[in-house]
C-alpha cells in the first residue's frame, strides 16, 4: 500500500527524488502485458544517463548491476520503477510514455505540488492520490534525522539502521567511499528504488569524507 | 533464518544486515546466533547481502505459523494468499482500471512497523478490533485478511499474534463521511500499541484537481506529508464510473 510513500526528508530534498510506477493490473490487463512492458523499457532506455535506480519485481541482489536496461527491454516484467532525481527528465519520460498511450497505469511518487504541475504541463488530469499522513504510534521508536531518510528510501525496510551507521562509521574510518556506501545500501532494496544519488549525499553530510 | 554453529567464525560481518538486530555473539563469544524471537526471516543476512564469508548462514524449513515471518517481511516470496509479493496490494496504483477506490470514498492503510521498528500480529489486531467498531469492511485482497478468524470484529487467529514480521498493512475503504470517525480512532488507538505506524490516505482526484479528504485528515489532527504517490490515469482499458 505504500512502498514509496513515506520517504521521508525536506521538501529541499525531495525535489531530488521523484519515482515512476508502472504495473499491470492482474485483474484486468495483466494478460498479453509482456511486450508491452518491454516497450515501455525501451523509453525509459532513452533517459539511460538521467536515471538514478530502476528495477521491476525481480530480486535486485547484485548492487543494481543486475538490472540492465538492454536486458530488461526482453525481460518479463509485472511492474516497472524508476528513480529519477530532476523534475524535467521524469516530465520528459511521462510525456513520451503518455503519447506512446500503452495503457499501463502509471504512478508518481514525489512533492505533490510538482507532480500536480507536471501533469498541467504536458496535459495529463490525476487520477487518484495516495496522501501519506504521516508516523504514529511509539515514535519513539523510529530511527530519527538522516537515517531515517536514507532507512524511508526502501519501502519494504530492507536497507536496516544499523547498517546505515555501520556504512557511517566505515566512511569515518576511511574504508570505503560516501558513493561505495551508498551502492552497498542500495543493493538491499530489491525493488530497485533506492535513491543512490540522495543517500551518498546525505552520507557525506553525516560524515567526514569529502571525497568524490 | 540459523547460523550453523559449525561454519561460524564470529566475524560479526552480519549483526549490521539485520533489520531487527537479532543477530549476536553467542555465549562463549566464538560463535554468532540469531534470535529467533526476535528474526522476521526476512533474508536481508542471507542472499540479499551474501554477507556470510563462509555460508554459515540458512533459511531452514518454516512451518505454519512461522513462515508468516517470511511471507510478510521478505519481498521475493509470494504469499500464499494473494500469490502476489510484497505486503499490501494494487491498491491506488491501478485505480484507473480497477476502480477499486470510487467517489465520494476514501482508502485508508495503517503499515504497522514501518519504518525500522517491526511489529506483531497482535498489535495488527489491536488496531483492527478498534477499527472494526466503526462498522468497517478490510479489504480482502491483503494478505493480512486471511489472518482474521474474524473479519467483522478485527479478531486475528490466536496462532499467529505472536509472529513478528517487519510489517503489515491495514487496509480498508469507507465512505468519505465515514472517515473522521475512522482517523479519530486510528489517533486513540496509536497510544495503545508498542509499534509504529506509516499511515495512508487515497482519494479519486475531482474534477477540479482537489480531493475531498485532506480537510477532514486536518480536521482530525493529521498534516499530510509534501509527497505523495499519483495515479496519473494513463491505464487503459479506463474503469468507468457509474
Amino acid at each position: 500500500m505504500t512502498h514509496t510513500l513515506h520517504r521521508q526528508g525536506s521538501v529541499e530534498d525531495l525535489h531530488e527524488d521523484y519515482v515512476l510506477l508502472l504495473r499491470t493490473s492482474r485483474f484486468v490487463n495483466h494478460e498479453g502485458s509482456e511486450k508491452t512492458m518491454q516497450q515501455i523499457w525501451e523509453v525509459i532506455s532513452h533517459y539511460r544517463e538521467d536515471l538514478v535506480n530502476f528495477g521491476n519485481h525481480n530480486p535486485n541482489w547484485d548492487g543494481g548491476e543486475l538490472y540492465d536496461l538492454d536486458a530488461l527491454q526482453k525481460a518479463k516484467s509485472r511492474i516497472i520503477h524508476v528513480v529519477f532525481r530532476d523534475r524535467e527528465k521524469i516530465k520528459a519520460c511521462l510525456k513520451e510514455i503518455k503519447e506512446r498511450d500503452f495503457g499501463i497505469s502509471t504512478v508518481v511518487s514525489g512533492l505533490c505540488g510538482e507532480t500536480e504541475k507536471i501533469c498541467a504541463e504536458i496535459g495529463i488530469s490525476p487520477h487518484t492520490v495516495n496522501y501519506s499522513l504521516g508516523i504514529h504510534g511509539n515514535t519513539g521508536r523510529v530511527p530519527q534525522g538522516e537515517i531515517l531518510e536514507i532507512h524511508t528510501m526502501c519501502g519494504h525496510s530492507m536497507v536496516a539502521t544499523n547498517l546505515i551507521h555501520h556504512m557511517v562509521n566505515e566512511i569515518n574510518k576511511g574504508k570505503i567511499t560516501c558513493w561505495a556506501a551508498a551502492k552497498n545500501l542500495s543493493r538491499m532494496c530489491d525493488c530497485g528504488i533506492f535513491n543512490t544519488y540522495r543517500a551518498e549525499k546525505l552520507l557525506r553530510s553525516m560524515t567526514t569524507d569529502r571525497s568524490r | 533464518m540459523l547460523i550453523d554453529r559449525e561454519k561460524c567464525i564470529g566475524c560479526e560481518e552480519c549483526f549490521p544486515y539485520c533489520p531487527v538486530g537479532a543477530i549476536r555473539l553467542a555465549e562463549g563469544g566464538s560463535v554468532s546466533e540469531i534470535d529467533q524471537a526476535e528474526c522476521v526471516e526476512c533474508g536481508c543476512c542471507y542472499k540479499r547481502s551474501s554477507v556470510c564469508p563462509v555460508d554459515a548462514i540458512y533459511m531452514p524449513k518454516l512451518e505454519w505459523p512461522r513462515c508468516l515471518r517470511e511471507y510478510f517481511s521478505n519481498p521475493d516470496v509470494k504469499h500464499p494468499s494473494t500469490t502476489g509479493n510484497g505486503r499490501g496490494t494494487e491498491e491506488m496504483k491501478t485505480n484507473d482500471v480497477t476502480g477499486r477506490f470510487g467517489r465520494g470514498e476514501a482508502g485508508v492503510a495503517l503499515e504497522l512497523g514501518r519504518p525500522g521498528v517491526g511489529t506483531a500480529f497482535r498489535d495488527l489486531e489491536t488496531v483492527a478490533m478498534a477499527i472494526a467498531r466503526l462498522g468497517v469492511e478490510f479489504e480482502s485482497q491483503n494478505p493480512v485478511a486471511e489472518l482474521m478468524a474474524d473479519p467483522k470484529t478485527g479478531k486475528f487467529n490466536d496462532a499467529v499474534l505472536n509472529e513478528r514480521v517487519l510489517s503489515a498493512i491495514i487496509e480498508l475503504k469507507v465512505p468519505v463521511g465515514k472517515l473522521r470517525d475512522v482517523l479519530a480512532v486510528v489517533k486513540e488507538v496509536a497510544t495503545k500499541i508498542d509499534t509504529a505506524f506509516s499511515l495512508d490516505l487515497i482519494s479519486r482526484v475531482d474534477a477540479d484537481g482537489t480531493t475531498p479528504v485532506v480537510a477532514i485528515a486536518q480536521a482530525a489532527g493529521f498534516s499530510p506529508r509534501p509527497n505523495t504517490k499519483t495515479n496519473v490515469g494513463l491505464g487503459r482499458p479506463l474503469f468507468k464510473e457509474a
